[in-house]
């Protein structure tokens, strides 16, 4: 199994033999090169063309972040699995606007589906979320069905996002913790600022993923296309969110493990420290090793494997063979 | 619209193994819908065959045949497929025999050999009237199969559980 390194120190990260080396005030580490499947990288580092070659020559991905945990970009080495087949098929879909709208339509169903479970695992838990759960079923089952463009199908993710969030008022009761509304860039409150780090490990997740396939992660559905930037991975992180992201969140806060001191301000923005950040990859590494068995497949698989057959599944979608049902967790 | 490829490339050796083993397997492999290679079974058998008779390897490329290895005995040319194990018996048959065909059409006449590194075994093999049929009845019936626009379904069969294809077939 080939792992995520995760680099918080700043220092400088290189080539050695078959090594990756990373010195840094923390003293100097070398990981085997075989057994690394990307690099996600939050301090200041240096690195050269070198590395990047190397990086290029093994398949691994680099992804960068920011001051705030921010995405702010990868290195993303050649592709190594190319089929012309899977991309015309690929842009095809997203240049037919039905058939666009109907891909686009199944990410969102698979993002409201993932909210509501994590939702009704906490109803149980004797949380009044109710009225949370109504709203958001009827944006599911009424609205959703009902929308006639991607822009429609846009706002009514929104929509349900905004009872989301909400309702982490109501599950996170009791903690130091509260939310007012989504705000990103910048994170205006703790909880904003987990919500953004979360979901940036996941779009960064996705796409080390969809680098192990034939699909081309410039071609999105739901989040538009324009070629400069990743956007399939934006679509199918939405799945995954809810069940990766938000579970780690409530985990960690509900069981203090991250309180209001792991959190900076500056000026009007909240940022999650380093010993934070450090337990949210811990946590969300532990989720992803999580193994239940897969039916189809005969055989337990990891969440991480999860996320790649999801992407199977959307490349089995665009050829045609199956059409796309978007992973729903159970529990 | 992208289903059938505008140039056609020829059957070559692997996509014969493939198609006798399992069609959807082939199919996926013309349209270089590559396994995925974190796949364990698949870096096995790249690991023997690199390692294995390493004193008389040469993997020789003759246009769109690429041969695992040649060599000469006393009077014949001889080319050799080596595999894993004999599980694969029949693909690797045929895929042998396929060689020996496409050689005899270049005017090569070649006696083939089937190696089992893992199981001490060699299998010869000499390409006869009868043989020589199932090649060209095998080709055909492949470049039917590729030049369909969908996928043969998966089917579940032996082969499922160490085939590369498995998480993309199962997912
Ligand atoms: S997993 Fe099974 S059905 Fe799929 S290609 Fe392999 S052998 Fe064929």
């Amino acid at each position: 199994m080939q792992k995520t390194l995760y680099l918080f120190a700043s220092g400088r990260l290189r080539r050695k033999d078959n090594t990756i080396c990373v010195e840094s005030d923390e003293g100097t580490k070398y990981f085997p090169v075989v057994s690394l499947r990307d690099i996600f990288v939050f301090g200041e580092v240096d690195l050269n063309k070198k590395l990047l070659e190397f990086m290029e020559e093994n398949e691994i991905i680099l992804h960068f972040f920011g001051y705030y945990g921010n995405y702010v970009g990868s290195f993303y080495p050649r592709e190594h699995y190319n089929s012309g087949y899977v991309i015309l098929r690929q842009a095809e879909h997203y240049l037919d606007p039905a058939r666009r709208l109907e891909l686009a339509r199944k990410f969102v169903d698979g993002a409201l589906a993932n909210i509501l479970q994590v939702l009704r695992y906490y109803q149980n838990r004797g949380k009044e979320l109710a009225p949370y759960v109504e709203s958001i079923t009827r944006l599911a089952e009424e609205s959703l069905p009902a929308c006639g463009s991607v822009e429609e199908l846009m706002a009514v993710e929104g929509n349900a996002r905004g009872y989301y969030y909400e309702s982490f008022n109501t599950i996170l009761e009791g903690l130091p913790f509260t939310i007012t509304g989504r705000s990103k860039r910048p994170p205006a409150d703790p909880l904003n600022a987990l919500i953004s780090f979360g979901n940036s490990l996941v779009y960064a997740k996705v796409l080390t993923e969809i680098y192990k396939t034939h699909l081309d992660p410039r071609i999105g559905y739901l989040h538009a296309t324009n070629f400069r930037r990743f956007t399939l991975n934006l679509d199918v992180a939405e799945i995954f969110k809810p069940i990766l992201a938000d579970r780690v969140l409530f985990n960690l806060v509900g069981k203090k493990m991250v309180g209001l001191e792991d959190f900076e301000r500056r000026g009007g923005a909240y940022l999650l420290k380093e010993r934070g950040r450090r337990l949210y990859v811990q946590e969300l590494e532990e989720k992803l090793q999580t193994t239940f068995h897969h039916r189809r497949l005969r055989r337990n698989v990891s969440y991480q494997t999860l996320l790649r057959l999801e992407l199977y599944k959307v490349e089995k979608h665009l050829m045609g063979e199956q059409p796309y049902e978007p992973f729903v967790s159970r529990w | 619209m992208a289903g059938r490829p505008v140039h056609v490339p020829p059957v070559v050796g692997s996509l014969v193994n493939a198609y006798v083993i399992c069609r959807r397997k082939a199919w996926l492999m013309y349209r270089q819908i590559s396994p995925d290679e974190d796949n364990v079974f698949l870096h096995m058998g790249r690991l023997i065959q690199g390692q294995s008779y390493g004193r008389e390897r040469k993997e020789v490329r003759l246009e769109h045949l690429s041969l695992d290895l040649i060599r000469r005995d006393d009077e014949n040319l001889i080319v050799a497929e080596v595999k894993k194990s004999s599980r694969a018996r029949a693909a690797a048959r045929m895929q042998l025999a396929f060689y020996l065909y496409e050689l005899r059409e270049m005017g090569i006449e070649a006696k083939g050999e089937l190696l089992f590194p893992e199981e001490r075994r060699r299998e010869r093999m000499v390409l006869d009237e009868s043989l020589a049929q199932q090649v060209e009845h095998l080709k055909e019936s492949v470049l039917m199969l590729v030049l369909q626009e969908q996928a043969p379904p998966p089917e579940r069969t032996s082969f499922c559980n160490k085939c590369a294809y498995t998480e993309f077939c199962w997912a």
